[in-house]
């Protein structure tokens, strides 16, 4: 009787000590600390300065360096929290942002970063002083003024309420330099990378790799977790994915081809994942609109109800993963067009024979029975530039237009593009934040910086107007799909396609979630990497 | 008082007609020269193909189709499809057209130029040969696909541009051989009898010395027919020839091939062939042409 009993308390304690272990094998697990990350990256920097520049190149490697003012939650994106700002309030006008830092923070040469920093870093981004480049200073037209009444607090005066101000500020190229060296060359950032981030600048060799190593006194308590972070420069696409296959790097943040992920997981099975977070970029066509036939509201429309998307992505998706119709807001973003909405629209309507009738008539109507010739100037890229030019190319043969498909060097093609020395441009517009009307919208209004066909539409431009200062979710939405209509029903403008980004990274990569965008959540200062 | 001229060869009769004499000569060159043959038909072949392109490809070349992508090699597809649906047979024999048409329009250009300069070169001589030569020589000093890159990025990329920067560098190649020739025809008496009568330089030239010249520079113009369609090749495979979705054997190779070419590699593999199949038969044409027209070789072997 007794035996049974202490029997029973020992397969009591067992049980217990069986539960407790599978309990803690069911948390979550402790980050490790140490380990490189090796990242796969297209190519080199243009220069260091992401306030100037617009490619990705700079910064997925150089976000590692800095921070920002206030950032899209890295673990609950479309969430907005502070980075450097450990606070903020807002004023009843909502035309007055008081930010409160974080103390303690220092840069890498041991100074303090304080709110003048701040101040300089954003005043060079918004009025930027001769010699430096702004590309993103349209984003910031609300801002009227900045101030550092104390060391920790900003204050930013707006023009007007915003609806997008702090998503604008979030956005994630807006790196916080130091004062001091911007004071003794605006240009300074361009060849040195100096921030308060959690990695260094350890060494940049042009062409071949630039490494970061860990920065021993982060403000961050803790972090980060890995010892360094070195992006290998590899151009070619295939020998990029190759180097995932051959275990020489563990992630590639901007994306792959559908070939290339099929081969990685064919080959790697479960120890890469593979994220498709969403649509960062979508591909159209731009029209010189000063040059014939093009003037022409009816020519544009054919050309629009020639193309029949649903079978482009159809056709497109398995070569290039540009898979989504849809208007110049990504279809996942509350923005955008519903499918119901676009199919309203010249060249979405499902019934593609009835299509290519109207397209016929228009161009009969405005005199090009026959059609035309014309040049479709595109950059001689395979994926997705020139595919998409083969399939834009045979669609147009069948309603008479014939272009040429003229194909230049990226360079090249960007000169052609700012002096619109085009007729027909396959035009890539993108997002690099969260796809807020304010900075996809403004490509398309009179004069704005990206609107390479320059066609200029009183009502598009009012509507961008009203939609900027509506603080009222629905209406702002409802104005924001109006404005993206108006564009469409006279297609001053063709969307195509958008393209669905898939993210390659090893299993080993921890604590890391990937945005919509390939620009964000690239600081990395909690992620880890584990054992396998 | 006349005399009868005897004639060269003893003639028999019945056997007499042209078409027998063809056929003759035809069965002579096979059976002497069978690698030469089957360069000859493999040049036929292509010329064929490219001629009847529009009654031979099976498919329209330039049509996509969603449902046929990547379909290997079947018995209504033969050389499977593309990445868009296109039949890869029928863009090869479209493709044909085109790398004929650059490969001889190029060729025809580049030796006839070249001709030209070395005969003026080696009949005026003096200083202009001097001239002529040493700008040649900074030409020859750049490698063929080198100097064609360096044309086609200055002058833009259309066809007209592609050819002539494929003709150019075979200029230098072509007026060194043909000038030599021309050097030693020069030297002939009845060259110096027509100069003695007072014959115009253009007509001692051309009427005297370029029909001694004729055989060096077919031979330079089929030899560098292969060239020609290998330089256009590799040009639009460095994406500087022709732009897709024009169908050229190098686009082919340089576009879908490499990518996808572990999952369709007859992407890959028949233009390959193709290529090197047409480049083999120029040169094999070209060589036995320069043995049959070679009176120094004829005799041999």
């Amino acid at each position: 009787m007794r035996g049974l009993k202490i029997g029973g308390l020992l397969l009591a304690i067992v049980m217990l000590v069986g539960l407790w272990g599978g309990a803690a094998a069911l948390a979550e697990e402790k980050p490790r600390r140490g380990g490189m990350l090796r990242v796969a990256i297209a190519g080199d920097p243009p220069s260091l300065d992401m306030h100037q520049e617009q490619t990705f190149l700079v910064t997925i490697p150089f976000s590692t360096v800095y921070n920002t003012l206030v950032m899209f939650d890295p673990h609950g994106y479309p969430n907005i929290i502070g980075d450097l700002a450990k606070s903020w309030t807002v004023s009843d006008d909502k035309k007055t942002w008081t930010f409160t830092l974080h103390q303690g923070v220092t840069f890498h040469d041991g100074s303090d970063l304080t709110s003048a920093d701040i101040k300089a870093s954003w005043d060079k981004i918004i009025t930027p002083p001769e010699g430096v480049v702004s590309p993103r200073k349209s984003l910031y037209q609300m801002v009227q003024s900045i101030e550092a009444p104390d060391p920790s607090t900003v204050v930013f005066r707006l023009h007007y309420a915003s609806p997008s101000f702090l998503s604008m500020l979030a956005h994630p190229a807006n790196f916080m330099y130091a004062k001091k060296y911007l004071d003794q060359d605006p240009n300074y950032y361009k060849q040195h990378a100096m921030g308060s981030g959690p990695f260094k600048l350890k060494e940049y060799v042009r062409g071949a790799s630039i490494e970061m190593e860990r920065n021993q006194k982060y403000w961050k308590q803790g972090l980060p977790y890995m010892d360094g972070i070195k992006y290998y420069i590899i151009k070619d696409d295939g020998a990029r994915a190759k180097a995932i296959r051959a275990d020489r790097a563990d992630v590639e943040f901007r994306g792959f081809a559908p070939a290339e992920v099929e081969g990685i997981t064919s080959q790697m099975g479960n120890k890469v994942t593979v994220a498709y977070p969403g649509q960062p970029a979508h591909w159209g066509i731009a029209f010189n609109v000063d040059k014939k036939p093009f003037d022409d509201e009816r020519v544009r429309k054919a050309m629009s109800l020639a193309l029949d998307r649903y079978d482009m992505a159809k056709t497109l998706a398995p070569l290039t993963s540009l898979d989504i119709p849809g208007g110049p807001i990504p279809p996942s973003a509350p923005w955008a067009l519903s499918p119901e909405e676009l199919q309203e629209l010249p060249g979405f309507g499902k019934d593609h024979e009835a299509n290519l009738k109207e397209a016929k008539r228009l161009l009969a109507e405005a005199g090009y029975a026959n059609g035309f010739k014309t040049v479709l100037t595109n950059r001689s890229i395979k994926l997705p530039y020139i595919d998409m030019g083969v399939y834009l190319l045979s669609a147009w043969k069948k309603v008479g237009i014939e272009a040429e498909h003229r194909l230049e060097e990226s360079a090249t093609w960007s000169k052609s593009r700012a002096s619109r020395d085009f007729e027909l441009l396959l035009d890539p517009m993108g997002t690099s934040a969260v796809a807020d009307p304010d900075e996809l919208l403004v490509k398309y209004i009179t004069g704005g910086s990206e609107n390479w066909g320059r066609f200029s539409d009183p009502v598009v431009d009012k509507l961008f107007e009203q939609q900027k200062v509506e603080l009222d979710e629905q209406k702002r939405i409802q104005l924001a799909r109006d404005m993206q209509k108006e564009i469409m029903k006279k297609s001053w403008w063709l969307p195509v396609l958008w393209w669905s980004r898939a993210e390659v990274r090893s299993a080993k990569i921890r604590n890391y979630e990937p945005m919509p965008n390939h620009w964000m959540n690239r600081r990395l200062e909690d992620v880890w990497l584990a054992e396998k | 008082m006349a005399i009868a001229t005897p004639r060269p060869y003893p003639v028999v009769v019945g056997h007499d007609s042209a078409l027998y004499r063809i056929w003759v000569a035809i069965w002579k060159f096979v059976r002497t020269k069978p690698l030469g043959a089957a360069g000859a038909a493999i040049v036929i072949a292509m010329a064929f193909a490219a001629i009847f392109a529009d009654f031979l490809a099976p498919y329209d070349a330039y049509e996509l189709n969603q449902r046929l992508q990547f379909k290997a090699p079947t018995l209504t597809h033969w050389l499977g499809t593309d990445e868009f649906g296109r039949d890869v047979l029928t863009r090869l024999i479209y493709g044909a057209r085109i790398a004929l048409f650059i490969g001889l329009a190029s060729s025809f250009i580049g030796a006839t130029g070249g001709a030209i300069l070395g005969v003026i070169s080696a009949y005026l001589g003096g200083k202009t040969d001097l001239w002529l030569q040493r700008v040649m020589d900074i030409l020859l000093a750049f490698p063929l696909l080198i100097l064609a890159l360096a044309i086609v990025t200055v002058l833009g990329r259309s066809l007209p541009n592609l050819i002539l920067a494929i003709a150019i560098p075979v200029i230098p190649r072509t007026a060194r051989i043909v000038r030599s020739s021309a050097l030693s025809a020069k030297e002939n008496v009845y060259v110096e009898a027509a100069r003695a009568v007072g014959s115009t330089h253009i007509r001692v030239m051309f009427h005297h010395i370029v029909p001694n010249i004729m055989a060096p520079y077919l031979i330079v113009l089929t030899a560098q027919l292969g060239g020609a369609i290998l330089t256009e090749a590799s040009l639009s495979f460095l994406g500087l020839g022709t732009a897709e979705p024009t169908p050229s054997w190098g686009l082919m190779l340089s576009g879908g091939a490499p990518m996808y070419a572990e999952k369709a590699p007859w992407l890959a593999i028949f233009p390959g062939l193709v290529i090197s199949l047409a480049v083999f038969g120029f040169n094999l044409f070209g060589d036995s042409l320069r043995d049959a027209l070679d009176p120094k070789l004829r005799h041999r072997s």
